[in-house]
């Protein structure tokens, strides 16, 4: 590394004020409890853990972070196994439970080669498995005996699981599975720790039994050698290269060439081919295979608001830090304004703080939620492989209890990962200029976030299973069969209502923003069904309509989550009076403004008066910004991210912007090492190098 | 290396059999229309002379690039750098065939700075001494310089600048001089390795005329300054100069830190054109015109604008080419047979890329017009005449805010319209986008620089309010006096609303009547209400984007309307484009014209559909519109984007072939150190390099 600077240099300090008082002050301004903040958002145990694991990783020098923007790809994936490791290795010593598991891969903050190991292959594994399968598989993986991927992806199909050509074919005479991969487009692609680390993979293939395709199927394939590591024969495997971001990551690619794997490799909890009778025995409970699906997702929409968090956090620290410009109407002799104060600045970030806490109580909620139904469907299936299974009408309850899930989850998803991640990329564009340097923190983790907003179901595709269900649960409230749920209740005041108007007093009351925001979904959800039922318009021509139908009812159930949470008893006793007051302002400045920019929708839907939006806009929004505004450092520091995960000059804690920028630049940046000849005609392009360089 | 996988082809039909088919079915003339949009000053002709020279060149070759690291990627982007200049002289390049081979190799040369802002600034703010000592030095690379203005703590604030420039009446020298550490130079391209020289700018400190002891500030003044030594390319003494590090993109420049301590340059390096100090009497001399100094960078503003239709149609192209080949579901209304459906003929595809498409189009005649008014502009500052200047500087501003949002933005959104594969490397818009995602903030951010364009406004209303029958000088104060009468009439609202459905000259107004109305607005709560500056930012933002939008739409209609050259089926399909591009918007913004009386709610409601109706009627040219922008492969370097389809044998071969990764074996047990198998190295090699 260069060597560091000259005495004068060391000497100077940024001018003042300094970044460490001007956030004293900001913090001085404001008396939100910090900590009983974080407490109630996170809980005192995950705090702690966090403390631990933080004191534990940090000065282990395999962790460190400072070349990850200077490193090449082959470099960063080899530190990042080395990281994956040694992880595994403390997690066997410290006997690490799985939440502290997750709190240092968490800390980390970069994903590592055996993330699709650790995650979805053995929760395939496990959920998958007949007892024997448990055994040979999930046991060996547990231990890393075995490493593996989630094989489903191919080159040609993502969303479209039934498009897939990868094809399992199964040969009576010798009771083997052929896995083969008819065209390119077959290979397997974007697959997670397959690239370069796994040795097994649960291939997703297209199960054949007697010429019959029965659709995709979960197999357990080897495709490396435990010694050699070598891919086995018929077996093509590979990384897919250099991406956007994600790039510690060996995302793969893979071919099979007619290879054969033992009837026992085909995980047959939910269906099998009968060794016997070479038949294929149905599913026992298919909407289980969707489970994984869906909790993945609600993972997602509880993690966006940490995601959204960490942008927020450097942006707000940084612009309360970062002058630009006195102010055009204040005495000339005044210092520059801290740029958080021009209006600019907080339109862009504080409804984006309301969105954080909005995300993180609407995630909590579905949490609930997906739990809830899990120990319903528990209560209803039976434990266990037993054959006989539950009654009708359990089945039935768990089954719908699934549907409203599956599809609040759907559009949820979608909207807070969007939400996340088009929102750290407005964070960085306010940082400005140092916004654009990797020291910020923010592009790599932006760059690293955003495939969460295609997998699992690309955002867009997904809206369509909402609509779906509300088209459903429209038809059913208007032949009277309607199920008893919130979906149900706010179409049927809708309609009760539809001839009489709407006149919500959004201004005043918090309960009518909510309802204004049911009242406009509720309302296209009538329009879709007019237009699909009555007017018999293709689906594919109104897919942009339940696009924003989508759109629509998950902002409805953010608004709602979130309202819920600032009126629930939870809250009311573990905050203190000015703190609720705030997050009672969270919730109008996240609705109003999200209001004003459907602004179109709203009004003609008849939920709000173009009078109603003007004064939003010009009036009520200014007024909430300058509420919240004193207290915008204390609202990130509750969400209690440490400095070494932010891993960004522009967000420490204690607001030494300057001096960690050019620490960094200086100290840790290895181009300083290297002299270079400018000239065009000298081919040489260091100093004193021999013309003919590696390039 | 031969194995199984060779002889797989993708499954039917592929890339280029739907390509072929997407091309059958559109009468557009790919010529006529590239000919019509990129002929003016040759640009076709020289693509085609330079592509094959650099495509020859080993070191110009694209494929492995993404994998490298900041300085081998780097030591990578100087080699191309110094190849393109000696190319220069090999085949007789003029300047634009050199910009030309920059523009498709795409990197962002690390002697950008050199060839742009130094020379620009010695050659406009030099004296004529000073031109004639530099100029030759600077054409025939003896020196490499750089522009060093922007600092750690302060960027868009040029007044706000902290390093010193002190004059030594003794010695007369200037003393350079970083006083704190958010003074040292920060971001400053080309100087961080590559420049020898360059053009500081510092705050100039005179002494006082009664009190020679105590200095005073005379404001930024820009100085040539060399700063490394010529022999050894080492640091002066009294200089600390380097590489800020990584960034989102542009990882081929050397974005610079740069302290002085008491570093003394003599007094010819002050560039003094404009102003200057008496070297005897230590008295500073005023610049005639401060505005001059804006010129370079309103020039610069101008050449982001145009330039953002070529970045933007690179990201359609892409996005176009593989939507259409890409196929997903079957249609739902179908009877289950025949193929997936191509993903391009999803509305809710259509929707984010067929407006962008659109928007290439809208961008190119504005660009087209700002080049035309920055002519004008040229031509008044060489005749003393500061008036257009303003003007155009306004404009351009906002121009650049929306412009480069709206690029930015776009590719993007036709990133992540590419599914998964577009977060891949082989979409092609990854290094676009890290590259172009500085245009949002670089020569002025872009929520700052709108602010230039409002207040204008505001004080172009203000003498509409005065005098609303004296004569106008542009088309801004016809506008803006017409509404100012007819407010005065009491006729508040023109019409109920404009009928954007049935006529295209209705839709360039409904958008200007929304920017006057807001304009008024404006002026009403600072002028009428006295508001604060700062409680009207985000108004006065809205109001800059209000302003641009309508030059986008007028100036798309105008060259609808003026044009007599092009076929009248391309003509249709074109002014399809310009509905689309100004509906979309529209609804977009549709409170803002439903509240100025611009638009009834009865019209408001139709537009979806007609948005819809539009892109059907599109869509079936779309490949063939992407095709006219003419953009070759090697510019593009995307799988996805291939003008032949090939799309899904690219992209294995990327990753198959073309991938370092795949030539090592890495060791997957975590109770062994070790990380590739069979190097023994223990993870030591790892550990060691922290």
């Amino acid at each position: 590394m260069p060597s560091p600077p000259p005495d004068w240099v060391k000497a100077l300090k940024p001018s003042e004020p300094q970044g460490s008082d001007l956030l004293a002050q900001e913090r001085a301004q404001s008396n939100v409890d910090v900590e009983k903040l974080s407490e109630y958002l996170h809980t005192k145990p995950a705090l702690e853990r966090q403390k631990k694991m933080l004191s534990l990783l940090q000065p282990d020098k395999v962790f460190d972070k400072s070349q990850n923007h200077s490193l090449g790809r082959v470099e960063r994936l080899k530190r990042s196994l080395a990281k994956a490791k040694r992880l595994q290795i403390l997690a066997e010593q410290e006997k690490w439970s799985m939440e502290e598991l997750h709190t240092a891969n968490d800390l980390i903050g970069e994903p590592t080669p055996y993330g699709l190991h650790a995650s979805m292959f053995l929760v395939t594994l496990r959920e998958q498995s007949t007892p024997e399968q448990y055994k040979l598989f999930f046991e060996r993986a547990q231990k890393y005996e075995i490493i593996g991927c989630y094989a489903q992806t191919e080159l040609g199909h993502g969303s479209n699981v039934r498009g897939l050509e990868t094809t399992a074919t199964w040969d009576p005479e010798d009771k083997t599975f052929i896995i083969n991969s008819p065209a390119l487009t077959a290979s397997k692609w974007w697959i997670g720790s397959l690239g370069r680390t796994a040795n097994h993979a649960v291939v997703m293939a297209q199960l054949f039994v007697g010429g019959k395709n029965y659709g995709p199927h979960p197999f357990v394939v080897q495709i490396r050698d435990l010694e050699t590591h070598q891919p086995l024969e018929n077996v093509y495997v590979g990384d897919i290269g250099p991406k956007f971001g994600y790039n510690t990551m060996d995302n793969g690619f893979l071919l099979f060439n007619k290879l054969k794997i033992p009837h026992v490799n085909m995980l047959a909890r939910f269906s099998c081919v009968d060794k016997e009778t070479n038949k294929y025995v149905r599913p026992a409970l298919p909407s289980l295979v969707y489970g994984t699906m869906t909790w993945v997702r609600s993972n997602i929409v509880l993690q966006a608001g940490g995601v959204l968090a960490r942008g927020v956090t450097i942006a707000v620290r940084y612009t309360a830090v970062r002058r630009q410009f006195q102010d055009r109407d204040a005495d000339p002799h005044s210092g520059e304004t801290q740029v958080l104060n021009y209006k600019t600045v907080q339109i862009r970030l504080l409804p984006l703080l309301a969105s954080m806490y909005a995300l993180h109580f609407t995630g909590r909620g579905m949490m609930a939620l997906y739990e809830a139904n899990q120990s319903r469907m528990k209560a209803a299936a039976t434990p266990g492989q037993s054959s006989r299974g539950a009654g009708p009408e359990e089945l039935r309850a768990g089954a719908e209890l699934l549907a409203d899930l599956h599809a609040t989850s759907c559009g949820l998803k979608a909207l807070a990962s969007t939400t996340a991640g088009e929102g750290l990329e407005v964070c960085r564009r306010a940082c400005g200029g140092h916004g654009y340097s990797s020291y910020s923190g923010i592009g790599p983790f932006y760059s690293d976030y955003l495939p969460t907003l295609t997998w699992e179901g690309d955002n867009v595709m997904l809206s369509q299973q909402v609509a779906r269900y509300l088209l459903k649960s429209a038809r059913a409230v208007l032949s009277g069969k309607a199920a008893d749920n919130d979906t149900s209740l706010i179409l049927r005041k809708y309609l009760n209502r539809r001839d009489k108007g709407a006149s919500f007093d959004i201004l005043e009351e918090d309960a009518d923003i909510v309802a204004a925001f049911a009242w406009r979904t509720a309302h296209q959800t009538f329009e879709a069904l007019k237009h699909r039922d009555a007017e018999k318009r293709s689906w594919n021509s109104l897919l942009v309509d339940f696009w924003r139908l989508s759109t629509a009812h998950s902002q409805y159930l953010v608004v709602k989550n979130f309202y819920d949470a600032i009126t629930s008893p939870a809250m009311t006793s573990s905050l203190d009076a000015e703190t609720k007051t705030l997050m009672h302002s969270l919730f109008r400045l996240y609705a109003l403004h999200t209001l004003e920019r459907e602004a179109a929708e709203f009004f003609s839907s008849g939920a709000v008066t173009v009078r109603q939006i003007t004064l939003t806009r010009t009036k009520a929004v200014m007024k909430l910004m300058d509420e919240i505004r004193p207290h915008a450092v204390r609202l990130v520091d509750a969400w209690a991210i440490p400095d070494w995960q932010l891993d960004s000059s522009l967000g420490r804690y204690d607001g030494k912007v300057y001096d960690d920028l050019f620490r960094r630049a200086s100290q840790e940046n290895p181009v300083n090492d290297l002299v270079f000849d400018p000239y065009p005609w000298n081919k040489a392009i260091l100093k004193d190098e021999s013309p003919k360089s590696k390039l | 290396m031969l194995d199984f996988t060779d002889k797989l082809r993708p499954s039917q039909p592929d890339g280029p059999t739907t390509l072929a088919r997407e091309r059958g079915q559109s009468s557009i003339s790919t010529e006529e229309l590239g000919r019509h949009l990129l002929s003016a000053d040759g640009f076709l002709e020289r693509q085609a002379r330079i592509l094959p020279i650099v495509q020859r060149e080993p070191l110009l070759s694209k494929d492995k690039q993404q994998n490298l690291s900041r300085p081998e990627r780097f030591k990578l982007g100087l080699a191309r750098a110094k190849l393109l200049r000696r190319l220069v002289d090999k085949h007789q390049w003029s300047h634009e065939d050199y910009k030309m081979a920059e523009y498709l190799v795409s990197d962002v040369s690390p002697y950008f700075l050199h060839l742009e802002m130094f020379v620009t600034t010695v050659r406009e703010q030099g004296s004529e001494a000073q031109r004639a000592h530099w100029m030759p030095l600077i054409d025939s690379w003896k020196i490499v310089g750089a522009y060093a203005q922007t600092e750690l703590g302060h960027g868009s604030n040029v007044r706000g600048l902290e390093l010193e420039a002190r004059w030594d009446p003794a010695t007369k020298e200037f003393i350079l001089h970083s006083p704190t550490l958010t003074s040292s130079k920060w971001w400053n391209g080309s100087l961080g390795r590559i420049a020898n020289h360059a053009i500081v700018v510092a705050q100039l400190l005179l002494p006082k005329r009664d009190a020679p002891f105590e200095y005073v500030s005379h404001g930024p003044n820009p100085f040539i300054v060399q700063v490394r030594d010529m022999d050894t390319h080492l640091p002066l003494d009294g200089v600390v100069v380097g590489d800020i590090g990584p960034k989102y993109g542009y990882i081929t420049m050397d974005n610079a830190y740069m302290l002085f301590n008491n570093f003394r340059i003599p007094h010819s390096a002050m560039l003094s054109r404009y102003s200057s100090v008496d070297p005897e009497t230590g008295i500073y001399t005023k610049p005639e015109q401060p505005a001059t100094v804006y010129g370079s960078l309103t020039y610069v503003r101008a050449q982001i604008v145009h330039h953002a239709r070529l970045v933007l149609a690179r990201a359609v192209t892409v996005a176009v080419r593989y939507t259409a080949i890409r196929r997903q579901f079957k249609d739902r209304d179908g009877d289950g047979s025949g193929s997936e459906l191509s993903v391009l003929d999803y509305p809710t595809v259509q929707i984010r890329i067929l407006p962008l498409l659109a928007t290439t189009f809208a961008l190119h005649y504005t660009g087209l017009a700002m080049r035309n008014i920055y002519e004008n502009a040229r031509e008044d500052i060489e005749q003393g005449n500061f008036y257009s200047l303003a003007y155009m500087h306004s404009m351009s501003s906002g121009l650049k805010s929306l412009c480069t949002m709206l690029a930015a933005d776009g590719i993007e959104t036709c990133r992540r319209a590419l599914g998964g594969h577009g977060f891949g490397g082989g979409s092609g818009l990854i290094e676009l986008n890290n590259d172009y995602l500085s245009k949002p903030t670089v020569e002025g951010d872009n929520w700052m620089i709108t602010q230039q364009l409002s207040s204008w406004l505001i004080k172009k209303m203000a003498s509409a309010v005065e005098a609303p029958t004296s004569p106008s000088h542009d088309e801004i104060e016809v506008r803006f006096k017409e509404f100012v009468q007819v407010k005065g009439a009491g006729r508040n609202s023109p019409l109920s609303g404009y009928l954007v459905l049935e006529n295209d000259e209705a839709i360039v107004k409904s958008f200007e009547l929304r920017a006057t109305t807001l304009a008024y607005d404006a002026y009403e709560q600072r002028i009428l209400k006295k508001r604060s500056w700062n409680s009207l930012l985000i108004q006065l933002h809205k109001l800059s984007k209000a302003q641009s939008q309508s030059i986008l739409v007028g100036k798309f209609f105008e060259a609808m309307s003026t044009d007599s050259t092009l076929s009248p089926s391309l003509k249709d399909i074109l002014l399809d484009l310009y509905r689309l591009f100004a509906l979309y918007t529209m609804e977009n913004e549709a409170y803002e014209f439903l509240r100025c009386g611009a638009l009834s709610q009865s019209i408001l409601d139709l537009i979806p559909a007609r948005i819809e109706d539009l892109m059907r009627k599109i869509r079936p040219h779309a490949v063939k519109l992407v095709d006219s922008w003419m953009i070759p492969n090697y510019l593009l370097d995307s799988a996805l984007g291939r003008y032949d389809g090939r799309v899904y044998e690219d992209l294995y071969n990327r990753a198959h072939r073309l991938n370092p990764l795949n030539r090592m074996t890495f060791n997957p047990n975590y109770w062994e150190d070790e990380i590739i198998k069979g190097s023994g190295d223990g993870g030591s090699s790892i550990l060691s390099k922290l």
